[in-house]
């Protein structure tokens, strides 16, 4: 699993941002977000973005005012004229809005690969998320996942909308229990990092009050998503909140090792901890959290410097 | 996706009855339901297997003269037999049990092609039910519900002989077969088929007769989109047809929403928050589809009526 370990990019919050709306993109690095995704596809309505893909170039360089990187979403019906607005320098990579194949991720990778040649950026720098919102998408999840390098997270995205899944009696909305636990499993199979939160009625289309979006990062994380996108500012915080460790599991892990180091240095390999047995695996998993903790809270102050005005590389 | 609403079939409520019962088949006409299902499988003894499927042919005009349309239930062992007997005109669908493989499916596919020529009906009339009942079919989801066009709603991987095939539980509070309804209902979604499943409601009874529980059962699917219902006993079946039919006040709120949502357009916005009510293209075609599906109902229900006045006889 290539995107774990203390390398691991930190990437909890993902705010939409339609990239037609001067208001939204200007205010935006406000939000705290890790990645603002300017969004060329679903929320532009099809006459505003010939305009939207004018301002992307300028819209990166002023929404990355908080430490945040840059996405750009895009529509694969649309994607060589997308693509061309959006790459420049500073962008971190796209997210492909209602994938279906890998055929439109091959395309993808070819383009993203001229166009960083074309305008002087890295060699295969770009990443991409895949958003798969469709059924057809969704079934080719895999596929679509191996199809290039550059895929770094898949995501349900909107599929709640675009699949037209409604609330069940139960609250949950239907059919997500099971695509969801279907998107982690195929991501973690591909060594791609899975988004999302576990939603439940009355949220919908990754809109949620604020306490909801809490509550869904916290059960996403729970469930092996690393981060979520959302659509309102208010839910960012909500958002790097829930996938951050809390300081409870965070000293409780270190508690864990501390243990397990001490029976291992007495030549065991299972060791008793309260009630608990912990092995070289659990182990591990408490060293990931405090990793991931220690990661977030960089991620954090890298934020705050660059809201200062200090440049910090992002971790 | 959005289904094509010009095929759509209306099949809120059916009843699966054994054809070798004379009372129930004789009967199935007045009930009011939309489609009825003559079993020649589990509900047929061993030994009147082939003296059942002699009995389709005259059993398909006597079902279906109240207005619904006859489907018949084969056998998974005994597919020559049972479908040289029942694919007659007025037949609109096979059920085939325990569907395994794409092979079987492709096999039932020819079978049926040659005698809808053979029999003077139109190609592509009779429809193939594909029920997924075991782990092996949940496996081959995808491959089954794709072998044949003739197979246009897809869903399931409950029920009775799931249970069996997975030693699980029938009644409990909770849903036990999220993955097999998963992978059936994706695959239907995949291929734009009639997704033919329910939200799960926690049932620990397994009554079959119950018109509260089928009316609640009936709300909650078509509230979550799905329109195709079905039992075992009279009394499920009225509760059935108003459970998936919208009301008139539905009706009145996806007008409005329309209608807002066409002001939203016209001023050149895409979506609108208004308090917690958001109005955007994904409110819009729910409403369209509610008002679709209700006129579809409403249809439904009217040739159910004309039908019935024709016979002439007082329905139940």
């Amino acid at each position: 699993m290539i995107h774990r370990g203390p390398l691991q990019k930190i990437r909890r919050s993902w705010l939409l941002v339609p990239a037609f709306n001067v208001e939204l993109v200007r205010t935006a690095h406000l939000s705290g977000a890790d990645v603002i995704v300017l969004d060329l596809a679903e929320l532009v309505p099809e006459a505003d973005k010939p305009l939207a893909r004018e301002t992307i170039e300028d819209s990166i360089q002023i929404v990355t005012a908080g430490g945040a990187e840059v996405f750009v979403q895009v529509d694969p019906e649309l994607i060589y004229a997308d693509l061309r607005a959006s790459v420049w320098p500073d962008l971190a990579g796209i997210v492909i809005s209602k994938i279906e194949s890998p055929q439109q991720m091959e395309e993808a990778h070819q383009l993203l690969e001229q166009l960083e040649e074309e305008r002087g950026l890295l060699p295969k720098s770009l990443e991409i998320v895949a958003a798969l919102e469709t059924a057809q998408g969704n079934h080719q999840g895999y596929e679509i996942a191996v199809a290039s390098p550059r895929v770094w997270g898949m995501t349900l995205g909107r599929a709640d909308l675009v699949m037209d899944l409604r609330s069940e009696p139960s609250g949950e909305i239907h059919l997500m229990q099971y695509l969801m636990q279907r998107l982690i499993t195929l991501s973690n199979a591909a060594g791609v990092v899975p988004l999302g939160a576990w939603w439940r009625d009355p949220d919908r289309g990754l809109l949620a009050k604020p306490e909801n979006t809490y509550t869904a990062g916290f059960r996403g994380r729970a469930i092996g998503f690393k981060g979520s996108m959302c659509i309102n500012a208010e839910q960012v915080g909500p958002l790097n909140q829930s996938f951050t460790p809390t300081d409870f599991e965070v000293s409780a892990a270190g508690s864990l090792l501390e243990a397990y180091r001490e029976g291992v240095s007495q030549g065991m390999a299972v060791v008793k901890w309260g009630e608990r047995l912990i092995d070289r695996g659990t182990a591990a998993q408490a060293q990931s959290l405090i990793d991931l903790g220690v990661n977030c809270t960089l991620r954090d102050e890298s934020k705050e410097a660059a809201f200062e005005g200090k440049p910090v590389p992002a971790p | 996706m959005p289904q094509q609403f010009g095929n759509r079939k209306v099949r809120r409520s059916g009843l699966t009855m054994p054809v070798v019962t004379p009372r129930f088949v004789d009967n199935a006409w007045r009930r009011g339901c939309d489609f009825i299902n003559l079993d020649l499988e589990d509900s047929v003894p061993q030994n009147l297997k082939g003296y059942a499927r002699g009995l389709i042919k005259d059993a398909i005009p006597n079902v279906t003269k109240g207005g619904a349309e006859a489907f018949t239930r084969i056998n998974h062992d005994l597919v020559e037999a049972d479908l040289e007997a029942i694919i007659w005109p007025g037949l609109s669908k096979v059920n085939y049990p325990k569907a395994e493989y794409g092979w079987e499916i492709e096999k039932l596919d020819r079978i049926i092609t040659r005698l809808e020529r053979e029999r003077g009906i139109r190609p592509g009339t009779v429809e193939i039910g594909a029920n997924i009942e075991t782990a092996i079919g949940v496996a081959n989801a995808y491959q089954i519900a794709s072998a044949s066009p003739r197979v246009r709603e897809f869903g399931g991987a409950t029920g009775y002989d799931m249970s069996r095939d997975l030693g699980v539980e029938m009644f409990v509070g909770f849903d036990q077969f999220v993955y097999g309804k998963g992978e059936t209902e994706l695959a239907a979604r995949a291929l734009n088929q009639e997704v033919h499943t329910a939200p799960f409601t926690a049932n620990t009874t397994g009554s079959v007769s119950d018109p509260d529980r089928a009316y609640q059962e009936a709300e909650a699917a078509r509230k979550c989109g799905f329109r195709v219902g079905g039992g075992l006993h009279p009394n499920v079946i009225d509760p059935q047809n108003r459970g998936f039919t919208p009301t008139e006040e539905e009706a009145t709120d996806a007008q409005n929403l329309l209608e807002q949502y066409r002001e939203l357009v016209d001023s050149g916005d895409s979506w609108s928050n208004v308090s917690g009510l958001v109005i955007d293209q994904h409110e819009a075609a729910r409403a369209q589809d509610l008002l679709d599906w209700r006129r579809l109902c409403q249809e439904r229900d009217r040739e159910k009526a004309e039908a019935v006045a024709r016979v002439g006889e007082e329905p139940v």
